[in-house]
């Protein structure tokens, strides 16, 4: 018994991450048709900026992911107008749209990339945080990945809560399900696609902020979040913010407990697996009604 | 305007150019060695913390000397680099194109097993010695490449020195954990057999894929079965990643042994007081000897991070049998070959010989100790005493 609550807390904690790097692609994906395959990169440099402002001062990672927040969603801004903008103007037909975006996308991941090779070199990276072990009821869990659980979700909950709540929230919303719509009871696309991808990054800097607590990084930490997010999106249904919260939660979940009853080799094998099931039985994803 | 502006331009840079040329053809001509080796990809942190840094070091030590005596001619060394993004496509590319397009006098191994069990045959076809130190693979060895030496001892090797060291300390059972490529099926393949041999049971085996970010699953599961020894075939991040989870987890076996990474600077800083007592693959410190010392201490001085306790040492002693070879016999490159194979070379980790591939080398097994990688396996290498049991996760 002890070891299934292991080993279930053990997968939200991966989940937790999972999840959050996939609401943000997600919200980038659902509302703008922006497939940002490097998205994963953002997330690496989220990861190196609270690294590298922890090596400096010394301060607790935490204090620096609302200024990360902040940086981000400027950098999304930027991009959003040198790249994507110009590209949503020349390119009216949404498969066309994706395919490039796709495409530019590629582009800024090598770009993203070898910057962090030219400014951090390529050496594995780590700190020291909060590492000591804490225990209830006999089921032990360093601290530092109970907090970043902790950020994943609040961050997690706090957009959905935006989303749900707000009328900013609304308004991407009724973008998602009908962008025609929207634009007719008149929400400003032009502020609200920058805005958006802004957000996105964001939340793949604060991913890699709480990951950066947890594991060491390396300029090419990136790729292998995308790849999952892509897979949790599927399960959580295109364009369904709370869809990818679950779904992320789920597949860690999913790969803990398989990995403990099969092998760690076949991680990619059970994502995989997940991933084709549902694509099979439920092709517009778990959640979607 | 814009036309004489880059006019200008132009005949600036064909000016600045010719310069340089006639600035260079004053001295000898260089030694021209190439290589391609990964400064992005999986492999980078591997190269960049274990290789690279010794061939710039020593590149830049050899022509503050002046250069290598070539037949009483004094020659610098030229490095021509490649990054090989971590691709073995491009990494042959790139060594086929410098060894038949450039035409380099010499060159020098990529990193890890799969690259250099790529690049051998290649380097054999075209009549390059190389001196590779980080290739583990007995298969590589079998081959019987004769350009080819391998500067590490081969898993069998290794694996029956941690075997020896966990029987002579009474270790009755041991768990592993393996990577699934190259480097950990063949160490697992040699480690299986050393164990049995002492009479060690497995009590758990288990694979895992490159780039895993959650073992605790596994580690449960092996903390229940409670072994005397945990043995991880890792690489650097799941290394640091299995000595999280056990002290997560609450798992602290007698004796806590892992693979490559464990020799890195970064696993104490990461680990901090928690390193202390976990033993690993390593072959050398700084109390190994005083030329171990000057080049530990000449790697910090040039490029503010240690060298690895295992294989950079390794890769400066490739070097300086090159460069001994290069000094006796000359630029031939089959010259080169006869002199690596036959005879006891002076180097930093000792006199070393080769029989076929094959470094003539004892296997080791480092621990950290006082916060010092040392190595504590066998004896008459050991730097430092044997602590077992390993003490509590702080």
């Amino acid at each position: 018994m002890r070891l299934w609550v292991e080993l279930i807390v053990s997968g939200f904690i991966t989940g937790g991450i999972y999840a959050l790097v996939a609401m943000g692609l997600n919200l980038q994906y659902g509302l703008m048709r922006i497939l940002n395959v490097s998205h994963g990169e953002f997330l690496m440099l989220g990861a190196y900026l609270v690294y590298w402002a922890h090596l400096v001062t010394h301060l607790s990672p935490f204090v620096f992911l609302p200024p990360l927040l902040v940086g981000l969603f400027v950098i999304g801004l930027v991009i959003h107008r040198l790249c994507f903008r110009r590209l949503a103007e020349t390119t009216p037909e949404v498969e066309a749209f994706e395919a490039r975006s796709l495409l530019v996308g590629f582009g800024l991941m090598f770009v993203v990339q070898n910057v962090a090779l030219l400014v951090w070199g390529a050496d594995l990276r780590g700190y020291q945080y909060l590492s000591r072990t804490v225990s209830v009821a006999g089921v032990g869990f360093t601290a530092n990945r109970l907090v970043a659980f902790a950020g994943a979700i609040g961050l997690g909950l706090g957009l959905i809560l935006v989303l749900r709540a707000t009328l900013l929230g609304r308004a991407v919303r009724a973008m998602m399900q009908s962008p025609t719509g929207a634009l007719l009871v008149g929400i400003d696309v032009r502020r609200l696609h920058p805005a958006v991808f802004g957000v996105g990054l964001a939340l793949a800097g604060a991913a890699g902020a709480l990951l950066s607590m947890v594991f060491e990084i390396s300029p090419s930490m990136g790729e292998p979040y995308t790849v999952t997010a892509l897979i949790v999106i599927a399960l959580g249904g295109f364009g369904s913010v709370t869809g990818s919260l679950l779904g992320g939660l789920l597949l860690g979940v999913v790969e803990a407990i398989g990995m403990h009853l099969t092998s760690p080799s076949l991680k990619m094998v059970l994502s995989y697996g997940v991933f084709m099931l549902v694509l099979i039985t439920r092709p517009n994803g778990l959640f979607v009604r | 305007m814009m036309r004489v502006l880059t006019f200008a331009l132009a005949m600036a840079f064909v000016l600045a150019g010719a310069s340089l040329d006639t600035s260079a053809q004053s001295d000898a001509p260089t030694i021209k060695i190439g290589y391609a080796i990964s400064r992005t990809g999986p492999f980078a942190p591997g190269a960049q913390a274990t290789q690279e840094p010794s061939y710039i070091l020593w590149a830049e030590q050899v022509n503050a000397a002046g250069g290598i005596n070539v037949k009483g001619q004094k020659r610098k060394v030229e490095l021509i680099s490649y990054d090989d993004r971590s691709e073995v496509e491009t990494i042959v590319r790139t060594f086929e194109k410098l060894m038949v397009t450039d035409k380099v006098d010499l060159i020098l191994p990529p990193w890890g097993s799969t690259a250099n069990f790529a690049v051998a045959p290649l380097a054999d076809k075209h009549g390059y010695p190389v001196l590779a130190p980080t290739a583990l693979s007995m298969k590589l060895v079998d081959m019987k490449l004769p350009y080819f030496f391998s500067m590490l001892p081969q898993p069998y090797v290794l694996m029956a020195a941690a075997a020896d060291m966990l029987a002579a300390n009474g270790v009755k059972t041991v768990a592993v954990i393996y990577m699934d490529d190259v480097f950990g099926l063949e160490n697992i393949a040699a480690f299986e057999p050393a164990v049995k041999a002492k009479g060690i049971e497995i009590v758990d085996k288990k694979s895992y894929p490159l780039g895993i970010k959650d073992l605790s699953p596994v580690l449960r599961a092996i903390k229940d079965k409670n072994p005397d020894a945990f043995v991880g075939l890792t690489y650097p991040p799941d290394t640091i990643l299995a000595s999280k989870q056990s002290k997560e987890i609450g798992f602290n076996p007698k004796v806590f042994f892992t693979a490559v990474g464990t020799a890195f600077p970064l696993y104490k800083q990461v680990m901090g007081p928690d390193s202390d007592g976990v033993s690993g693959i390593g072959s050398w410190s700084v109390k190994t000897s005083p030329a171990a010392k000057a080049f530990f201490d000449a790697h910090v001085k040039r490029f503010q991070k240690e060298p690895d306790r295992w294989a950079s040492a390794h890769g400066w002693a490739g070097l300086q049998i090159l460069q001994a070879a290069i000094e006796k016999v000359g630029m031939d490159r089959k010259a080169i070959r006869e002199y690596i194979a036959s005879g006891e070379h002076a180097t930093i980790i000792g006199p070393v010989r080769f029989k076929g591939s094959e470094i003539q080398f004892p296997g080791t097994v480092s621990q950290w100790v006082g916060g010092d990688f040392e190595v504590v396996w066998p004896a008459n290498r050991a730097t430092a005493k044997l602590s077992i049991p390993k003490p509590a996760w702080k």
